[in-house]
């Protein structure tokens, strides 16, 4: 893999990282959340494997396999939560969701 | 010398413990208990053979086991290792260890949670037995804090009592603490001398630097008072007592709360090569000594009076180590075990016999109802009160023998005072459970026809606090000093020891007689202690020696106030808003790419 494409993919990663982060921290929709969330995964997830191609060894598939395990179980509760919190109000804003408060 | 026999000392109760554990609900009552006694008492054969294959020489038994820490600058080899020292509370803790099952299975017969309560108490022994066993002070901290987990368990045995709950939790809680300054100690010893095996730091101890080995002494100090429960950090024992009794002969008074008395003589070459911190053991030592004995007076719980009391013992075992009398210290805690595990176990069954009564101003009148507990009682109570010729009067006068040899006359006098309030208040607590006329507390004969096992461990811990002074006669027998002298002198040292009691020890019996004396007229059947405490049966006590000289109040209000402190604080950071948390989270990561990458 030329250089200059390493850096285009990581790049790209960067990109779609803080186009995760900045909608975290802008969209209230916990549903857009999760998905915000999972576009950070997925950055971190194109970098491993961009290195690992550059590096020509396995680990940053490796890790990127545990990531994506990560994230689907990370998702399942997410989602779930998000259920739940819908079933006992009608709309769910993340700013709301602040039961748990001390 | 290589012996697997240290291995199966420590993991026959572990063994025990999981199959009762596991198997509870499968296992009759009797099956539980027995086989709980039975490993405890097979640990035990192990450790008389371990006694008998000790060398002469004094070189420790071995077993090792593996390496720990590889990543680490050194290597620590993990094993067992068994000195006399080892051995000699190897032998107490599994010795009264299985005496204290027996009694249990008789004692927790009609308690639901019987076969929980055994694979407990057999954790325990295996915690106990690995904190002795280690070579090393990383196994030494594994097995503290095991036992101040089991502690925790059997503290809380009775999950739906909410005092024993909340007195399971303080004493975790004071028990960590002090576990995390000797995590500092630890980290100060790899620091210092590059090891953390027993055998490199006690032979480099005194070539070290001296305010470093003072550090790591006064930290591991932090965690012997806390775990000893000495002065100012012993209000988790009196609560402690809200576990069922075996726990509190067993665990609160022979065996647990010792650990902090054998780490100072374990550890003897760190603290010796400490003048401070030997002065600093025995004087926490002789002050506990004397708060305990003078909070013991006002009492009225038989079993806090008990508490207080193993507090006061254990500062006078302190105390003797404090003053480089280990042999001596080492006895106190053998007598100790033996005496104070009788009180407790005697205690058990008077409250057997009343529903459950503990309040002392509430008894009267058991002697003709309990002739055997009467006379069992009778020779704990004479023994702790250091009566010549039983057990606790050896061990105690031959500390204060050797404080004052070493020229501490201070610490003397406060232990004389001490001996002569401990007379004082045991007198008191006889006087009031078995003089007088029998109260109208209703008693119990459902307990019936358990007596020989429960009977059976009181007579023999009866029998050992009579007589097991007599193996440390001066001048005649030295078992205990002879027994430990090669694990002192194995790093060229040598315990303080006294060859006669000299004529002071007729100032301390002096004492102990004239304490002994007025507690029994002031609270005996017309005396006017007794009927000053029956009227005070309707209000809470007032004055500070009732309370403890306030200092359980005083950590209350502190926590409290830090609580609602830390409240405030908490209250600014949590505001519950996922988005802040994910900004804040941001920044944080912000910051450290700003510092890693750009500076």
């Amino acid at each position: 893999m030329n250089p200059g494409l390493l850096e285009g993919y990581v790049a790209l990663s960067a990109i779609i990282f803080a186009v995760g982060a900045v909608g975290l921290l802008i969209r209230r929709s916990p549903l857009v959340v999760l998905m915000c969330i999972e576009l950070m995964w997925n950055a971190a997830n194109l970098t491993f494997i961009a290195y690992a191609r550059q590096w020509g060894n396995m680990e940053g598939h490796i890790l990127s396999f545990i990531v994506i395990t990560v994230a689907a179980a990370e998702v399942a509760i997410g989602l779930a939560i998000i259920v739940l919190i819908f079933r006992r109000r009608s709309e769910v804003d993340v700013d709301e969701a602040a039961m748990l408060r001390g | 010398m290589e012996s697997t026999t240290l291995v199966w000392i420590m993991l026959l109760p572990l063994l025990g413990s999981a199959i009762i554990g596991v198997g509870r609900k499968g296992l009759s009552r009797n099956a539980a208990g027995w086989l709980g006694s039975l490993v405890v008492a097979v640990s035990f054969v192990l450790t008389l053979q371990a006694m008998g294959q000790l060398p002469a020489t004094g070189v420790p038994l071995r077993q090792s086991l593996f390496v720990w820490g590889q990543s680490l600058p050194f290597e620590l080899h993990v094993g067992l290792m068994a000195d006399a020292l080892t051995l000699w509370w190897l032998l107490v803790v599994t010795g009264v260890g299985f005496l204290i099952h027996v009694y249990s299975i008789g004692y927790m017969a009609d308690d639901k949670g019987f076969a929980r309560f055994f694979a407990e108490l057999n954790y325990f022994i295996f915690s106990m037995a690995l904190l002795v066993l280690a070579d090393n002070f990383v196994g030494l901290l594994v097995g503290w804090a095991n036992v101040g987990f089991a502690s925790f368990l059997l503290i809380g045995f009775w999950t739906e009592k909410a005092e024993a709950r909340a007195a399971a939790n303080k004493a975790l809680l004071i028990n960590i603490a002090g576990e995390s300054a000797m995590v500092v100690a630890l980290a100060l010893m790899v620091r210092e001398f590059g090891s953390l095996a027993y055998a490199e730091i006690f032979s480099q101890a005194s070539g070290a630097t001296p305010g470093i080995v003072t550090a790591i002494s006064l930290l591991l100090l932090v965690g012997i008072v806390t775990k000893s429960a000495q002065l100012p950090l012993h209000t988790w024992l009196p609560d402690a007592m809200q576990g069922p009794t075996p726990v509190s002969a067993l665990i609160h008074a022979a065996t647990m709360v010792t650990a902090g008395v054998y780490l100072v003589i374990r550890a003897f070459p760190l603290f010796s090569a400490s003048p401070v911190a030997m002065q600093t053991v025995a004087v926490i030592g002789a002050l506990s000594a004397l708060f305990g004995a003078i909070v013991a007076t006002r009492q009225f719980d038989i079993k806090r009076v008990l508490a207080y009391s193993t507090m006061s013992q254990l500062g006078y075992m302190l105390m003797g180590a404090g003053v480089g009398a280990y042999a001596a210290s080492a006895f106190h805690f053998f007598t100790h075990a033996f005496f104070k595990a009788l009180l407790f176990l005697g205690a058990g069954m008077i409250s057997h016999h009343l529903s459950g009564e503990q309040d002392i101003r509430k008894m009267g009148g058991l002697g003709r109802q309990l002739p055997f507990v009467y006379w069992t009682f009778l020779a704990g109570v004479l023994a702790i009160s250091g009566a010549p010729g039983f057990a606790g009067f050896f061990s105690k006068e031959e500390i204060l023998a050797a404080a004052l040899h070493e020229g501490h006359v201070g610490l003397w006098l406060i232990g004389v005072v001490t001996a002569g309030l401990t007379a004082y208040y045991m007198a008191r607590l006889f006087i009031l459970i078995f003089g007088g006329e029998a109260s109208e507390t209703e008693s119990n004969h459902v307990h019936r026809g358990r007596g020989g096992v429960m009977g059976f461990p009181v007579a023999v811990l009866a029998v050992a606090s009579t007589l097991s002074g007599l193996i440390a006669i001066p001048g005649i027998t030295q078992v205990p000093g002879t027994y430990l002298a090669p694990v002192f002198a194995r790093f060229g040292h040598e315990a303080v020891h006294v060859d006669s009691f000299g004529f002071p020890v007729i100032l301390v019996l002096g004492m102990a007689a004239i304490g002994f004396i007025v507690g029994l007229k002031l609270f005996g059947p017309s005396g006017q202690g007794r009927a000053r405490a029956q009227r005070s049966l309707q209000r809470r006590l007032g004055g500070p020696v009732a309370n403890a000289f306030y200092l359980d109040d005083l950590y209350v209000w502190g926590a409290a106030s830090i609580g609602r402190w830390a409240k405030v604080g908490a209250l600014r950071v949590q505001s519950g808003f996922v988005r802040r948390y994910a900004l804040t989270f941001f920044a944080g990561f912000a910051a450290f790419v700003f510092y890693f990458l750009l500076l």
